[in-house]
């Protein structure tokens, strides 16, 4: 019996729901054993809740419990707000035009790198300060200020916003795709509209369900980070992630029992945080009908433009700042305050590095492509089962109703903190004798690779005009020859862009490649945030701006290969 | 007769003895070629990682042991997951086969069986250590070694101070509270619980408390809070004036060597004696800065590298452990333009060549010399660390 | 009362689309202005909406009521428009579509009432908590229309507001709308390719380029 092409390609997003699933539930399990005081290779064998109790009554636990929420909520409702204000304000016109060009050279970035930069940009004896001393302020040594690792962990929320902000605004202009932006502008300017009105009552509301699960992940990540929490939160106590990893690292083995009731809880924080969010959604949406239907068309964002604006562009301005930072210590002798740039420069550092940085790279990349090019293979293929499985004809535009539970499985790993799970898995590998092959290296980037994939590819995926296949399948009555020599072509631009975005997700790996990898692959990211654990920043700076190097080239292969092979096509330009 | 009769059993059984320990070490040696050995070492020191990197270049060409490097961020990281592989039972093939190691790890792998040894004693280079004057490398953390480490370098706390803001540096612990109260926010300390932070700690109660003695033994839980009383008087006392007034602590001895540099503080402190004249020959600090130790002596400590239980190269990992100890391997790592790490050999028992090798080895600017750096003081029972870094989290980490 | 188009032409890199237009459109009138595709019915729409694309340029002088028109932005006309896709907000219902357009300071009872008014008039009462994708092509094009005109407009344009609909809906739903307008007493523009969408006697413009 021949089966229907729905059927075989029901292997792909069957594939992937499992492997995720049984991936974050093996370690999750991993995890909550030990949090129940079983853990046999140090004696542990009796099941107790004693360990909860160690984890609550850890000196500092409360603030640090407190932190994290405090930076972490605040960041992510800061970005939220801060983006879908921007869109409001800024959609059409040229700084929003100059966004859409900068944005994956911003993206790129991996946050280790941005921290170190910032955290040198607005430290007391920082470059902004030295911009300014002696001269306005007669500092000849720094201010005893607190401006970074500050207790409440502003100064790592801020830079959270900074980071997150461009990534939102991405997959917001996903979205925007198939919204009708256009002309939902012009019927609503003629009932008497203003555009900011416009935005806020009708376009917002119907943008914001599609950007519902990231902003998930971007809760999730505010509230479990670790590598920029390091470097740019507080330390006595650290936020609870830091705490956690701390714990997993103490010589006496016991810490690792609250280390894993810790990740729980972590877990748990960000369990509540989501629902919360999605309740205050709820609410927020039913509140605000009555404000939608009053026929106001006033808009009172009038003044808050020119600070949106700014606000906008200086998440764009201190990354970019951040970077240029590093370029200047990589290339560092000596540089003191309150010097504005180095007095003695040198090419040392980087030969050492490239020489040094070689194997970890070639590891990097050959695993970043791999995990990016099966990434997409998944990908298109999940896409594809959807395309197959709708019945009806979609109207260009329309959100179509694709396998939604896809969706949220995919995102399981990016709403589960690393720590929590990634340890648990270490325990399987070990035991399965799959640890420290890069295979499984491989597979465990995977996780994180596809989500992000799946985010950026499928916006524009579904937006395909099915009439152009169906045209092509008429003609020429092959599937497969029509999926890859009509529709994947035409697809390219986006297809490069989402495996640029994959690569640049598994070279950030920092847990995953530390745990799976058993200390036989080095990567990139695992040498970068070896070495900042030194001081020596010129070797850091190198280190971070290679890290950077590599995700940045992706994107620009993403860019220039469709622009030289689509040359004299019109209609292949976006 | 019977003397001579005994005198030449002892003389046979001791050639009889050496030779079979040649014989065993060249057998070593033989299953060596060909092995790869991944060393597990902190990476966050690049002068560090080239003397590694040197290291594995000589092991390479001379015994055929391939050496690899991996740079960890925290030593912790790697002790656990050889603890997953015991928990997995995975008894060979393990991911590490040579790690560096000190104090409260080496502790915490020789009390879970994970460590391969006794196995120092029959490292040829074993015997020109100095195991009389340098105790601490019989002791770690006054935890007894009994050869499942083998000594790699010595440590002594001393603090480092920017001659030009400080024309004057501190004695003791009581003058540094001086100095802090004239120069708010110019100094400052490790977070606890960590290596560097603790051993600040100790010194500070050893300055301060009234019966020293009492650190050789294990804590007496009535006596702490009698005997620790004029260490939280004088911390708190001590905290208005750090740098950022105690609220926030810097993550490690080495972060605090780019605030020395940016002056942000003008007193640091590490435990590497050379560590101010291999910053300042390597750029990282200005060469105003020199190295002082208190009066009363400083705390010390060695560090070393050890062979998890499950390794298979352990022979390899042998051979480059013997390496390191090697006069040739030791001068390098002392002289402060490569890594400045003070030796744990006996200079007094070398001869000739080997011995010019450590005359050749240059002073360091800011470096003090042996009888500057004075009395190494012990360590305190490793009872007192878990009490006093619970005591100061609970006090300080609020 | 009237909307007025004095001497208004169009150019697009400095040469005119269509020639100049003058036409004065009294309260109640519907105009149709006719012509081959890509002549510029469009523009000229977008023209006295006041969302004309950055790359033209627009010369003559359009008023309404008398009041010039050039420098308004498009919120502030009080023109209506009607699109061929009816461009209902999928997220609301029929009653929340509706109530959009109401102007402001109208307590929601008296909301009510008028969307109840409305839908009576349009013979589709008791459609407020419909979906909109729920209706038929006939039902959301006479939404449209009524959520254009409960935002009180001054004048009405309408861009081939029937080209989606077959002929049997066409015949029905065009003479709704022409009395909605006549009802309403304002002045209409209305674009189309198909002869048979012009009211009966309404003037009919026929938009051409002098060749030369």
């Amino acid at each position: 019996m021949r089966l229907s092409r729905q059927e075989i390609s029901r292997i792909f997003p069957v594939f992937v729901i499992s492997l995720f699933c049984i991936t974050v539930i093996a370690g999750l399990l991993g995890t909550l054993l030990p949090s129940m005081n079983y853990l046999p290779v140090i004696g542990n064998t009796r099941f107790s809740l004693s360990v909860w109790f160690d984890f609550f009554s850890y000196p500092g636990i409360q603030t640090s419990i407190l932190v994290t929420l405090f930076s972490g909520l605040t960041a992510s409702f800061g970005v939220v707000i801060l983006a879908l204000l921007f869109i409001t304000v800024s959609y059409g016109n040229a700084l929003w035009k100059f966004f859409e060009k900068i944005l994956s050279s911003v993206l790129s970035i991996p946050h280790a790198a941005f921290a170190i930069g910032f955290g040198f940009l607005i430290a007391p004896s920082g470059w902004l300060i030295r911009m300014v001393s002696p001269g306005l302020t007669g500092f000849t040594y720094p201010p005893d200020w607190i401006l970074l690792n500050d207790p409440a962990g502003i100064s790592l929320a801020i830079a959270l916003v900074i980071k997150e902000f461009p990534f939102l605004i991405m997959v917001t202009m996903g979205a925007l795709g198939q919204l009708d932006i256009e002309k939902t502008l012009l019927t609503g300017r003629a009932l008497g509209y203003k555009k900011e009105q416009i935005w806020l009552k009708i376009l917002i509301p119907r943008l914001y369900p599609h950007l519902r699960l990231s902003i998930f992940a971007i809760i999730a990540y505010s509230l479990s980070v670790v590598d920029m929490a390091i470097i740019l939160g507080p330390s006595s106590p650290p936020p609870l992630a830091v705490l956690i990893l701390k714990w997993f690292n103490d010589p006496d083995m016991s810490f690792k029992l609250i280390a894993a009731a810790g990740s729980l809880f972590l877990f748990f924080i960000v369990l509540l945080s989501i629902l919360s969010v999605y309740f205050i959604e709820r609410s927020v949406g039913g509140f605000s009908r009555r404000w939608i239907l009053n026929g106001s068309r006033h808009s009172f964002l009038g003044s808050f433009k020119r600070v949106i604006f700014f606000m906008g562009s200086c998440t764009i301005v201190f990354t970019l700042v951040s970077s240029v930072i590093l370029v200047i210590w990589s290339l560092t002798w000596q540089w003191r305050f309150p010097d504005f740039l180095p007095d003695a420069w040198t090419l040392k550092f980087w030969t050492k590095g490239l020489v040094s940085s070689l194997d970890p790279v070639i590891t990097t990349l050959f695993t970043g492509m791999a995990a990016a090019f099966i990434g997409l293979i998944l990908t298109i293929g999940c896409l594809e089962h959807d395309v197959n499985s709708q019945k009806n004809q979609i109207r260009k535009n329309k959100a179509s109703n694709y396998n939604k539970t896809l969706y949220y499985f995919l995102y399981l790993p990016l709403l589960v903190p690393q720590i929590t799970f990634m340890t648990g898995i270490q325990l399987l590998l070990v035991i399965m004798k799959m640890d420290g092959y890069w295979i499984t290296l491989m597979g465990s980037h995977l996780l994180f690779v596809l989500p992000y994939m799946f985010i950026v590819l499928s916006t524009t995926y579904q937006a395909f005009d099915r009439r152009l296949t169906d045209q092509a399948m008429l003609l020429k009555g092959s599937y497969t020859m029509v999926l890859f020599r009509i529709k994947l072509p035409m697809l390219l631009r986006p297809i490069l862009f989402s495996f640029a975005i994959g690569f640049s997700v598994s070279v950030a790996q920092y847990i995953p490649t530390i745990l799976v990898g058993a200390g036989k692959f080095s990567t990139i990211t695992t040498e970068v945030v070896s070495i900042a654990s030194g001081s020596d920043r010129r070797i850091i700076a190198v280190y971070a701006l290679i890290q950077q190097f590599l995700p940045m080239m992706m994107y620009a292969l993403a860019i220039i290969i469709p622009k030289s092979l689509y040359y004299n096509r019109k209609g292949m330009e976006v | 007769m019977r003397h001579f009769f005994l005198i030449l059993l002892g003389l046979t059984l001791l050639s009889g003895f050496s030779q079979a320990f040649a014989q065993e070490w060249g057998e070593v040696e033989t299953a060596a070629k060909g092995q790869t050995v991944y060393f597990n070492a902190w990476g966050g020191s690049q002068p560090i990682n080239e003397y590694i990197a040197w290291a594995s270049g000589v092991v390479q060409k001379k015994y055929g042991v391939r050496v690899i490097h991996v740079k960890a961020a925290d030593i912790g990281d790697v002790v656990s997951r050889i603890l997953v592989e015991k928990a997995a039972k995975k008894h060979k093939n393990g991911s590490v086969d040579l790690m560096w190691i000190n104090g409260e790890n080496f502790k915490a792998m020789k009390e879970n069986r994970l460590l391969y040894g006794p196995f120092s004693q029959k490292l040829p280079n074993y015997h020109l250590v100095d195991t009389e004057n340098k105790k601490t490398v019989l002791y770690d953390f006054t935890i007894s070694v009994d050869n499942m480490e083998s000594p790699w370098g010595m440590a002594q706390l001393v603090f480092l101070y920017d001659t030009k803001p400080v024309p004057e540096h501190p004695k003791s612990m009581l003058d540094l509270l001086v100095f802090a109260r004239e120069n708010p926010g110019r100094f400052t300390y490790p977070a606890l619980p960590g290596f560097h932070g603790t051993t600040f700690i100790k010194q500070a109660l050893f300055e301060l408390i009234s019966d020293p003695d009492a650190l050789n033994h294990p804590v007496i839980q009535s006596d702490f809070e009698k005997n620790t009383r004029p260490l939280w008087d004088y911390l708190d006392t001590l905290h208005s004036f750090l740098w950022r007034k105690g609220k926030v602590f810097p993550t490690s001895a080495s972060q605090m060597l780019s605030l020395l540099n940016d002056n942000e503080i003008f007193i640091s402190l590490s435990f590497n004696p050379n560590s101010a004249s291999n910053a300042i020959e390597n750029g990282e600090l200005p060469d105003t800065v020199r190295t002082y130790i208190h009066t009363s002596g400083t705390i010390g400590n060695a560090h070393f590298v050890g062979i998890p239980f499950n390794s298979s190269a352990k022979k390899g990992a042998m051979v480059f452990a013997n390496f390191l100890l090697s006069p040739e391997a030791q001068a390098k790592k002392a002289d402060p333009e490569i890594w400045g790490d003070p030796t744990v050999l006996d200079i007094r028992k070398l001869t000739g060549k080997n011995k010019a090798l450590f005359d050749a080895v240059p002073k360091g600017i800011a470096t003090l010399t042996p009888n500057e750096l004075g009395q190494v003081l012990p360590e305190p029972h490793v009872s007192w660390v878990q009490a006093l870094e619970k005591k100061w989290l609970k006090r300080y980490s609020k | 009362m009237s909307l007025e188009l004095e001497k208004v032409s169009i150019l697009k890199l400095g040469s005119t689309i269509f020639d100049p237009v003058n036409l004065v459109i009294k309260p109640g009138e519907i105009t149709t202005v006719m012509g081959p595709s890509g002549c510029g019915k469009s523009t000229l729409l977008s023209a006295v909406s006041g969302s004309l694309d950055r790359a033209f340029t627009l010369n003559g002088s359009i008023r309404l009521y008398g009041r010039e028109l050039l420098n308004q932005p498009m919120e502030e006309r009080n023109i209506g428009i009607l699109f061929q896709d009816d461009l209902l907000f999928p997220h609301m219902d029929i009653g929340s579509n509706l109530a959009f357009a109401i102007k402001e300071k109208t307590s929601r009872a008296q909301r009510n009432r008028i969307i109840n008014k409305a839908l009576k008039t349009a013979g589709l009462k008791g459609f407020e908590k419909r979906d909109p994708s729920s209706l038929s092509g006939g039902q959301k094009a006479r939404i449209s229309l009524l959520r254009s005109l409960l935002a009180e407009p001054a004048a009405l344009l309408l861009d081939e507001p029937f080209s989606t609909l077959d002929q049997i809906l066409k015949a029905k739903i065009r003479p709704f709308v022409f009395s909605q307008i006549r009802r309403m007493n304002i002045p209409a523009l209305l674009v189309t390719h198909d002869p048979l969408d012009c009211p009966e006697g309404g003037m009919i413009l026929n938009l051409k380029k002098e060749e030369g």
